[in-house]
């Protein structure tokens, strides 16, 4: 596999602060890759500089083998940005939206039309085409921010916090939509704070911190760094009368989490530690109806929390 | 090129679907003139009600001067018969003035005396009484010197009355039209052009901060074209919207109200081109200093409003103390409306050189400004 994304020696520093230290990554074709950072980590400087947003101070950037500062043209255009922020015209109509942005990458004529419809059409708003974003729900527009980064089919799609303040429908289309993007040949860099997400659909996973790397691999090469912990789920008829703090004074245990949805427990411990009689007892001695008892691979979560010290979703 | 062009038709698009800012645009200097219109035209129009009020009665001096002034142009004339009748009228604002000619005033000018006895009642500081002043004077002035005449010669002031009347003046009359009042609607229009030109370019240029706002500036330029191409379309559109108002303004002012601005359209329509780049190149300094558009809003009142006052584009600047006029002249406006001025009175366009290049020279140090500032703002805020 070619590498559609090259990162040598990336640094980026203000001052005596480096925002990005020496980052060294290669993003296969055909990869949806994950790229989780808290914030301030570097991820969103990483990204501005493969955008061509901010000069890059030391190190090289190379898409599709080109350096982009050389070819800054050639890169933008095989580069598609989806922004967290939403970044349309509220004074055009999802058509008119589409169009422009693809116009902007030299698409002119029946073929700028074409596009322009598929690109409607594949985010599910062809009937929404006269539309102005204004009129639109926040799935909508999120759906034709990404229309408007994939009408000139771009190898590599950057998508950052597409499905943020949206409803699960609409998530759910646009984590579908990422699939279907790769499936169609484009590579993705993905970046969430939704853990299950980067889950879901990511091949290979970065993860960033203080400007660096400090882990890449696949989910189960991830999860693997975590040999010295065990997880395990408890599934209970109700939480009432759940003590969490009992639970965390408990020798060996790391951390303990409630999930009231599922009416679960997930209890972090030390792998080398036989705690689980332990755990169930207290469960018991509370009046707690146990109905099963798993353990489980560290999640991404886990993984995480225990490479940067923060959870993904505290930032 | 084909960047630019792209851009430029979306500016162009966003800008003629909304109405309130087209009507800011192109109306706005229409408004302009009209207003001109009003203030400047009406001035040659005003007839003066003045009434006159004989109580020397049939006497030759009283009749020659009654009829003297009703002769005088805008200068309507009416008989009262009471002196205290007149004076309330004037009061009240029916009249504008009122001249009493007192019983003995003939005989007074007869003898020498002159004309101290008239009495000309009109509101303290009335331009009725001004403008009759200054056709009557010279009038009772002539007839008091034959008056003084006709006693050292023995002569009879009848006769030598209706000598002075009938005799061929050497003096030729000839009417010239007033060219002032439609040279000063003229500046004052374009004092307004000027005004409505400079916020058109404010607020076409802070198309760029809104964008900056919602995000899309930094998305466009993730995409092939760059932030020079992109502020490049914004100021052809700018440009092009600043032609469309000078041209639909000196159309409007020739063809509906028909004011000659004096000048051939040719060499002033020049001078205002020059002055839309100055305008254009001073609201991107204001662009490239503002974060937000409220900071581009604030600049610009604070910026635009004074310095048009400063300029004399509301109102003449002769009527502002020197020192005002002093610093004006370190106003682009000030040297435009200069420039137009001296084209007013003859002076050509190749020696209005000193104009051209000073207003070229602050078209060219905004530009610079601007574009120093704009290289060195990296701005991405929180676009990723």
């Amino acid at each position: 596999m070619n590498n559609v994304l090259q990162l040598k020696q990336l640094t980026k520093t203000y001052g005596d602060f480096a925002a990005v230290d020496q980052l060294s990554l290669s993003i296969k074709e055909g990869e949806i890759f994950g790229f989780l950072g808290a914030n301030g980590a570097g991820k969103s400087t990483t990204i501005h500089m493969i955008a061509s947003l901010i000069p890059i101070t030391k190190g090289e950037i190379e898409v599709l083998g080109k350096n982009i500062v050389k070819n800054r043209r050639f890169a933008k255009s095989n580069i598609g940005i989806v922004p967290q922020e939403i970044a349309i015209y509220e004074d055009m109509t999802a058509y008119e939206n589409v169009r422009f942005f693809a116009g902007l990458y030299g698409l002119r004529g029946a073929l700028l039309k074409s596009r322009t419809e598929e690109a409607l059409a594949f985010v599910g708003l062809d009937d929404k085409h006269r539309s102005f974003p204004r009129d639109f729900s926040g799935g909508m527009k999120r759906r034709l921010n990404i229309a408007c980064a994939i009408a000139h089919r771009p190898k590599l799609i950057i998508m950052d916090e597409p499905t943020v303040g949206i409803d699960p429908q609409s998530r759910n289309y646009i984590l579908e939509s990422v699939k279907k993007l790769n499936a169609m040949g484009s590579t993705v860099i993905y970046t969430s704070h939704y853990m299950e997400e980067v889950e879901e659909i990511c091949t290979r996973i970065a993860i960033i911190d203080h400007g660096k790397i400090i882990a890449e691999g696949t989910q189960a090469q991830l999860k693997s760094i975590i040999t010295d912990q065990k997880t395990i789920g408890i599934e209970v008829r109700t939480m009432e009368g759940l003590n969490l703090e009992k639970l965390s004074g408990i020798a060996g245990v790391r951390s303990v989490e409630a999930n009231e949805e599922r009416r679960e427990i997930r209890v972090s411990s030390d792998a080398e530690v036989n705690n689980l009689n332990r755990i169930l007892k207290e469960l018991l001695a509370d009046g707690m109806e146990i109905r099963a008892v798993e353990e489980r691979q560290p999640s991404l979560e886990t993984v995480f929390l225990t490479l940067t010290g923060r959870s993904l979703r505290d930032n | 090129m084909k960047d630019t062009l792209w851009v430029f038709r979306r500016t162009m698009t966003t800008m003629l679907r909304s109405y309130k800012s087209l009507l800011l645009y192109l109306i706005g200097p229409i408004v302009g003139i009209g207003l001109s219109f009003l203030i400047y035209g009406n001035e040659q129009q005003v007839a003066f009600r003045v009434a006159v009020v004989n109580l020397d009665g049939e006497q030759a001096v009283a009749q020659d001067v009654a009829s003297f002034l009703s002769g005088v142009e805008r200068v309507k004339l009416s008989e009262l018969q009471n002196a205290e009748e007149a004076r309330e009228q004037v009061q009240t604002g029916k009249l504008d003035a009122a001249l009493v000619l007192p019983s003995g005033f003939s005989q007074g000018m007869i003898s020498g005396e002159g004309s101290a006895a008239l009495e000309l009642v009109s509101i303290d500081s009335s331009m009725a009484a001004s403008y009759i002043r200054t056709y009557l004077d010279p009038h009772l002035e002539s007839l008091t010197a034959l008056g003084r005449t006709a006693l050292e010669t023995g002569t009879e002031f009848e006769e030598a009355l209706a000598k002075y009347s009938s005799a061929a003046s050497p003096v030729s009359a000839e009417v010239v039209e007033d060219r002032s009042v439609q040279r000063d609607m003229t500046n004052r229009s374009i004092g307004y052009l000027v005004l409505f030109m400079m916020f058109s370019a404010v607020n076409l240029s802070a198309f760029m901060i809104k964008e900056k706002e919602n995000r899309t500036y930094f998305r466009l330029l993730t995409t092939p074209i760059s932030g020079r191409t992109y502020t490049l379309s914004n100021v052809a559109a700018n440009l092009v919207l600043l032609l469309a108002q000078i041209v639909a303004m000196l159309v409007v002012m020739k063809g509906l109200f028909h004011i000659d601005p004096g000048v051939p359209m040719w060499p002033l329509a020049i001078v205002l081109f020059l002055f839309a780049w100055v305008a254009v190149a001073l609201s991107l300094v204001i662009v490239a200093f503002s974060r937000h558009s409220m900071t581009t809003l604030a600049l610009q009142n604070l910026v635009i409003i004074p310095t048009c006052l400063l300029a004399g584009c509301m109102f003449p600047i002769d009527a502002m103390p020197e020192s005002m006029q002093g610093i004006a002249k370190f106003l682009p406006q000030r040297w435009l409306l200069d420039a137009i001025d001296r084209l007013q009175q003859g002076t050509a366009l190749t020696e209005l050189g000193m104009h051209l290049l000073t207003l070229a020279a602050f078209a060219l140090a905004f530009t610079l400004i601007a574009a120093y500032k704009f290289g060195h703002n990296k701005d991405t805020r929180t676009f990723i």
